[in-house]
């Protein structure tokens, strides 16, 4: 959480393009993401980390697995040299994305920025691995 | 495809800014000068879903970004107390062991892990839903005022608010749970979840399985491409 004086500061933007359409993934595809960071207004990042995540969404505690990790701390690879950037990995075969109604699990990529000082900033875009249905209410209980 | 911005991965202690019971932001920097001030043990005291367990997140997070060690325990079972003891056991001096849930262990386990920390020099601060011997830190309270302030600071607000989710549910959330925080947000989660449904109803397909980025396709505004927020301490992943 951070302090009112950071949440004053402006908010980063990553736009990210996925290299298939509408988001949607197979088991053991290789998901190919680009990004371009803005609207960092001069403060330094120190690093920049990449992860391909599922987690899990409802009312109880939060599940997580971290898929595909890397962290880059080359200046040279980061704002103000460099706005964009790319990063790729295989697919599991599991678990898939899933529309329950009690709990929803959802595959995301995260890019997460870290400027000098303790100020980080995190933005989540979601995809679909796998085709499983949403779940629906039987119309007794709908 | 649509994520539901009552559940727990948008509400869960530390993700919610902290807000008094008016609604207004909690000064947190001030409760550790009083923590301080108080030899470094304390109790949040309040009611059932009243914050105190965000709001130790938030003074567990202020503590680690001052430098200091602030380990945190949930106490469901001895169990919990034994693990706690053994890190206070373990912890160095001046750390605040930060405990939600004390009232949920026996007298003796409380007198075990007291005596451990003043031994380890550590301070103790807890979550309890009553006065426990120790020192009142800040008192949590609840009002519709503040579950209104909470779901406004929810991902997307302007998205949902007054399509999925009305200021006559928030209320009545917050009537129906006789104040209880945290479950009138597992009842906004359900709403929304009705509310999705209705939707798709009426327009056939929905949300699921489409790019977010597809946004009012299908009658309703879908989130925004992405979902961004500042980081804390405990998604670090590296």
């Amino acid at each position: 959480m951070n302090t009112a004086a950071d949440r004053s500061q402006a908010m980063p933007r990553v736009e990210v393009q996925f290299d298939r359409p509408h988001r949607q993934h197979e088991p053991r595809d290789q998901v190919a993401v680009r990004y371009r960071i803005e609207g960092c207004d001069g403060e330094r990042i120190r690093a920049i980390e990449h992860s391909v995540l599922w987690y899990t969404e409802g009312k109880g505690e939060e599940d997580l697995g971290v898929h595909f990790f890397q962290r880059i701390t080359d200046r040279a690879m980061m704002p103000p040299a460099l706005s964009t950037g790319a990063f790729s990995t295989p697919l599991p075969q599991s678990p898939l994305s899933y529309e329950g109604l009690i709990v929803k699990v959802r595959w995301c990529v995260r890019v997460r920025l870290f400027f000098d000082g303790s100020r980080d900033f995190v933005s989540e875009h979601v995809f679909v691995l796998g085709r499983i249905p949403p779940a629906r209410l039987s119309e007794s209980r709908a | 495809m649509v994520s539901n911005p009552f559940s727990t991965r948008f509400t869960r202690p530390g993700r919610i800014e902290q807000l008094d019971d008016a609604g207004r932001p909690v000064d947190v920097e001030g409760l550790l000068e009083r923590l301080r001030d108080l030899g470094g043990t304390a109790a949040i005291v309040g009611p059932h879903g009243s914050g105190k367990s965000t709001l130790l997140a938030h003074l567990a997070e202020a503590i680690e970004r001052r430098g200091g060690q602030s380990p945190r325990f949930r106490l469901r079972s001895w169990r919990d107390g034994l693990a706690a003891w053994r890190a206070i056991c373990q912890s160095v001096a001046g750390a605040t062991i930060c405990i939600d849930s004390w009232e949920c262990i026996g007298p003796a386990t409380r007198i075990l892990l007291r005596l451990a920390a003043r031994l380890s020099g550590c301070g103790l601060l807890v979550t309890s839903h009553r006065g426990v011997g120790m020192p009142e830190l800040t008192r949590c309270g609840t009002s519709a005022s503040l579950l209104r302030a909470i779901v406004r600071s929810l991902p997307h607000y302007p998205d949902w608010h007054g399509t999925l989710i009305c200021e006559a549910d928030i209320d009545a959330a917050f009537a129906n749970h006789s104040g209880n925080l945290r479950e009138s947000l597992y009842a906004l989660y359900d709403r929304f979840e009705a509310g999705r449904r209705r939707v798709r109803a009426v327009v056939g397909t929905g949300p699921d399985g489409h790019d977010g980025s597809d946004g009012g396709r299908h009658g309703i505004h879908e989130f925004a491409d992405g979902f961004s927020y500042a980081g804390a301490p405990e998604r670090n992943l590296g």
